[in-house]
């Protein structure tokens, strides 16, 4: 949870802007709908159902719905008088009718709690009992609760009927993803390659591509893969068997197929793969690095707002590897000196790196900004996108590649937009990076102080677009100064015409 | 009101017990997709962090990019009793932004469980008005019933009760006598209720010049200003039914109210004549205009008429009056559902529409009633929720999301009209498409149970 340090000294009420992390009762639908043969009846206004089993995954995990959720639907009668154990009562019976082979869990939401239904009880004695989840909706953000949900799945429907039998070599599980993970798809696509080309063989992936029933079968793996550093490892302490997580950059990708070659037995075929690699999926970022595309990492800044998972494999993969500059970078969940969201807004309101990974919120505090020479990149939710396509992983070698081909298509973007075109249309000044047409050079004098204060603009634009935004910046300022005939450019004038309109 | 006698076997097919699934966003969304659209306001959502999580998402999607604070609400804050003290906090945190002139607060499930008041709050921070919106959203149901609730709490902040009252407390009669030329001008002028596309009050306003009034504005509405004027007006145009409290304030102020929208030909030759009626315009001078508009209609649904069947069944609350121009032109509507309830405002529009061949009207609806009718009346398109479009697609029907098709198309007067046929002609036509992605996908098609015929001639 993002909250505020600046507290207010009164009291101890923290505050919040653009909540980026959701609570527990998300992370039960999430992690527990993503097997068929569950179906979740959620204690809740139709709201809160509808949010995360429509309006939501829709446009993120982009799928038209969840489609084994039920609400209880509270209404004003069920919170003020009734309770709503009749409610739930009916949604079990009618769920059962509907979908005999699914097991029904029960689970609570942050009304629900707040009125205290408890329905242990009851559903524990009916003639087909069923469970019922208290996801601590009111304490519990989403990456706790991922991590508690999918030990008590193991709890309750793995480990009763999990025979104590040794694991079958060379087997892996992966723990995650779960709906509502960003860029899960491809991240586990390349996860599957690595681990094929280390020497193992998937078992389960739990429970994004298994079924509840196949949960006591999470023990039979010989190594799992604990897919973020945010939730999962819980289950995989648990289960006793050795775990690595998942790999971002070129050096932590490497050490991952090692470890796990030596971890399954199959060492050689491990060495031949990251061999094999290097002249194959990693061979683009070889040819980057030695053309002049590699020149420019060092002197470009970059931010990261984003799962712990990606916040610190950027930080290893394009800060340490390859020589970019962090700025700032703040994981999710937060943790104690990390940047909240109000510190974040601040930051990028004075000062924009070149790169900023992020959710939707660190784009609207650009907007806000007027940020116009800063490339936004996806890296996180909240916010609408879809990243259901395999060939976009932050992870493993195909992550590598795939991160620094977006950013060298970005910097060709920007160079693009510097250059001087003949439009057709007439440029409106003051508008995105056209080209405004700078009047004939030697016809508007400039002061020394004013050139000065040209520069100190030029500081806050990044390093390489610098050449041409100086030219850019000069052109808009003199187009401004022609407009209101004014003969000499002083530090007023530059002012006035770079104001940016007001976020 | 049963004009359909015969088709009566058809109907409720899903039992009470298994309706399981109501259909709306969350309700709260409706009050704060109006509430962060208007300039200089700031909300601040007082609320736990799931709800919180969902409802910011949805808003920096569908509504503003603007940035939303809040208190931390736990069980240790809520239990503790210090939600009164959170909402100011977060109120002042909202007021920062400058140029902030009102700070609307909203109270959501959990804060009202708890118990938030209006006093609790300061009524002005820095000289920005604070406004508590309690919004409820499980005692709401639906979210265009919740922009009713946002709509009226600014308009009871900014609208007072028209009639005097004398000295015994009784109230006077409304005159219409206008005391200065602005209050006169406006006088003439109308504002619509109810969210449109964004061409629709350009037509409307040019039509209404041509009968000697004008559109002042349309709510909800970016301007705070606008929702100033409302009290002051000629007329209010509620085009949509669930603006029930929003209604009740201005009639209270004292401005007429016209019901309905200017949509199809029959619609907006009598949402003409009303609006003409409502400012007392010279009636030869609106019969000419609304008599052009209906001839307009008629000759473009001539052109292009629709034939086949369609359900409605959004859950934005205007359904019926996009149901009655697609019967208009030719189409068949055996069905239309909505999250709204029936009402007084919904009657009117219920009973053309049974007269005219449809057989199911149901408010408050649930997905498995929407689905339980795609198998009973097989329809050529529907336009529906999410869920609902992705399982006719399923079944290779063409489907559309209700909501994108109002925000693609103006609906209003003539212009609407043609725009609207041509958006839906296209749609059915591109049924091969659906049907080949779900034989790609789905394989063999089951046996299909033949349609229930529709007699639309009585
Ligand atoms: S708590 Fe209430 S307002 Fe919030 S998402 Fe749930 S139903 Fe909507």
């Amino acid at each position: 949870m993002s909250q505020s340090q600046i507290q207010n000294p009164k009291s101890k009420i923290e505050l919040i802007r653009d909540l980026d992390t959701t609570s527990g009762y998300w992370a039960a639908v999430w992690t527990m709908c993503c097997l068929p043969d569950v179906h979740v009846i959620c204690d809740a206004p139709i709201g809160c159902f509808n949010l995360v089993g429509t309006a939501v995954p829709d446009y993120t995990d982009a799928i038209p719905h969840i489609d084994n959720l039920t609400p209880s639907v509270m209404r004003e009668q069920e919170v003020t008088m009734l309770g709503t154990a009749g409610a739930v009562r009916r949604a079990v019976a009618a769920v059962r009718a509907r979908h005999p082979d699914r097991q029904v869990i029960v689970v609570s939401t942050a009304e629900s709690e707040m009125i205290s239904s408890d329905h242990t009880d009851w559903l524990g004695k009916l003639d087909t009992p069923a469970p019922f989840y208290w996801s601590r909706s009111l304490e519990e953000d989403e990456w706790a609760g991922r991590d508690r949900v999918l030990l008590w799945l193991w709890q309750h429907f793995g480990a009763p009927q999990a025979g104590s039998v040794s694991p079958q070599s060379q087997t892996v599980n992966i723990i995650g993803p779960t709906y509502g993970c960003f860029n899960a798809p491809a991240d586990l696509h390349e996860l599957k390659r690595l681990i094929a080309g280390a020497g193992g063989r998937v078992q389960l992936v739990y429970p994004f591509q298994a079924r509840l029933t196949d949960t006591p079968r999470l023990s039979d793996a010989a190594v799992n893969i604990v897919m973020y550093r945010e939730f999962g490892e819980g289950l995989a302490q648990a289960l006793g068997r050795p775990y690595l997580f998942a790999p971002i950059g070129i050096r932590q990708t490497t050490d991952f197929v090692r470890e796990l070659g030596r971890l399954l037995g199959t060492e050689a075929q491990a060495e031949a793969f990251i061999e094999q690699e290097k002249r194959d999926t990693l061979q683009p970022l070889w040819d980057l690095w030695r053309g002049p595309q590699g020149d420019w990492f060092p002197t470009t800044e970059f931010a990261v707002v984003a799962g712990r998972t990606y916040a610190e494999g950027l930080v290893k993969f394009l800060g340490d590897e390859l020589g970019m500059r962090p700025v700032f970078v703040t994981g999710r969940p937060i943790q104690a000196g990390e940047m909240d969201n109000l510190a974040v807004r601040d930051f990028l309101h004075k000062r924009q790196p070149g790169f900023v990974f992020g959710s939707i919120n660190e784009k609207i505090y650009l907007a806000e900004a007027g940020a116009r020479a800063t490339h936004f990149i996806p890296a996180s939710f909240p916010g609408p996108i879809v990243r259901r396509a395999l060939g976009t992983p932050f992870m493993g070698y195909a992550g590598a590649v795939y991160l620094v081909q977006e950013m060298v298509n970005r910097f060709y973007e920007s160079v693009f937009n510097f250059l001087p075109l003949d439009a057709v249309k007439p440029t409106t000044p003051a508008g995105p990076p056209g080209a405004p047409v700078a009047p004939p050079a030697g016809r508007i004098a400039w002061t020394d102080a004013a050139r000065a204060q040209l520069d100190a603009h030029l500081e806050s634009i990044p390093w390489l677009s610098r050449i041409s935004a100086s030219r850019d910046l000069r052109a808009q300022v003199e187009g401004y100064a022609l407009r209101n005939q004014i003969a000499e450019v002083t530090p007023e004038v530059v002012e006035r015409a770079l104001q940016r309109p007001a976020g | 009101m049963d004009t359909q006698p015969n088709h009566a076997p058809h109907q409720v097919s899903v039992s009470p017990d298994q309706a399981l699934t109501p259909q709306t966003m969350c309700p709260a969304f409706g009050s704060l997709r109006v509430l962060t659209r208007i300039d200089g306001v700031q909300t601040a959502m007082v609320t736990d962090t799931g709800c919180l999580y969902g409802l910011t998402f949805v808003t920096h999607f569908y509504a503003a990019r603007k940035s939303i604070a809040a208190p931390a609400l736990g069980t240790q804050e809520l239990m503790a009793g210090n939600v009164a003290e959170a909402a100011r906090a977060a109120c002042e945190e909202a007021a920062r932004v400058p140029g902030t002139k009102l700070v609307a607060a909203l109270s959501l499930c959990v804060a009202e469980t708890a118990g938030l008041t209006e006093e609790m709050l300061p009524a002005q921070i820095n000289g920005a008005d604070v406004v508590l919106v309690r919004v409820p959203a499980y005692a709401i149901h639906s979210h265009p019933e919740a922009k009713d609730v946002a709509i009226t709490a600014l308009l009871k902040k900014f609208t007072t009760p028209a009639r005097p009252t004398d000295a015994q407390g009784v109230e006077q009669p409304l005159t219409y006598d206008q005391p200065d030329a602005q209050a006169a001008d406006l006088s003439r002028k109308v504002i619509m209720l109810g969210e449109v596309f964004p061409a629709d009050p350009i037509t409307v306003d040019a039509a209404l010049k041509k009968m000697g009034a004008a559109l002042a504005a349309n709510l909800p509405s970016r301007s705070l200003d606008d929702y100033k004027m409302a009290g002051k007006v000629g007329a209010i145009a509620a085009l949509h039914p669930f603006y029930t409290q929003s209604v009740a304030t201005l009639r209270a102020a004292g401005v007429p109210i016209v019901s309905g929208a200017p949509i199809g030909a029959e619609g907006s030759y009598g949402w003409l004549k009303g609006i003409g009626n409502a400012l007392k315009l010279d009636p030869d001078q609106v019969e000419a205009v609304a008599a052009e508009e209906r001839d307009k209609c008629r000759a473009i649904i001539a052109a292009n008429p629709l034939s086949g069947r369609i359900h409605v069944c959004g859950y934005e609350g205007n359904e019926l009056g996009y149901a009655r121009l697609l019967v208009e032109a030719g189409a068949q509507v055996p069905y239309i559902s909505t999250s709204i309830e029936k009402s007084l405002y919904t009657a009117a529009d219920e009973a053309w529409l049974k007269a005219h061949g449809t057989v199911e009207v149901v408010y408050r609806k649930t997905l498995e009633q929407d689905i339980a009718a795609l198998d009973r009346y097989h329809p050529d398109l529907v336009l529906g929720t999410t869920p609902l479009s992705a399982a006719a697609k399923e079944r290779g029907i063409p489907g559309l999301y209700y909501t994108n098709m109002l925000s693609v198309r103006p609906l209003f007067l003539s212009a609407g009209l043609a725009g609207t046929i041509g958006l839906i002609r296209d749609a059915l036509s591109r049924a091969p498409r659906y049907e080949w992605m779900r034989e790609f996908f789905a394989g063999e098609r089951a046996p299909v149970i033949p349609a229930a015929a529709i007699n639309t001639m009585d």
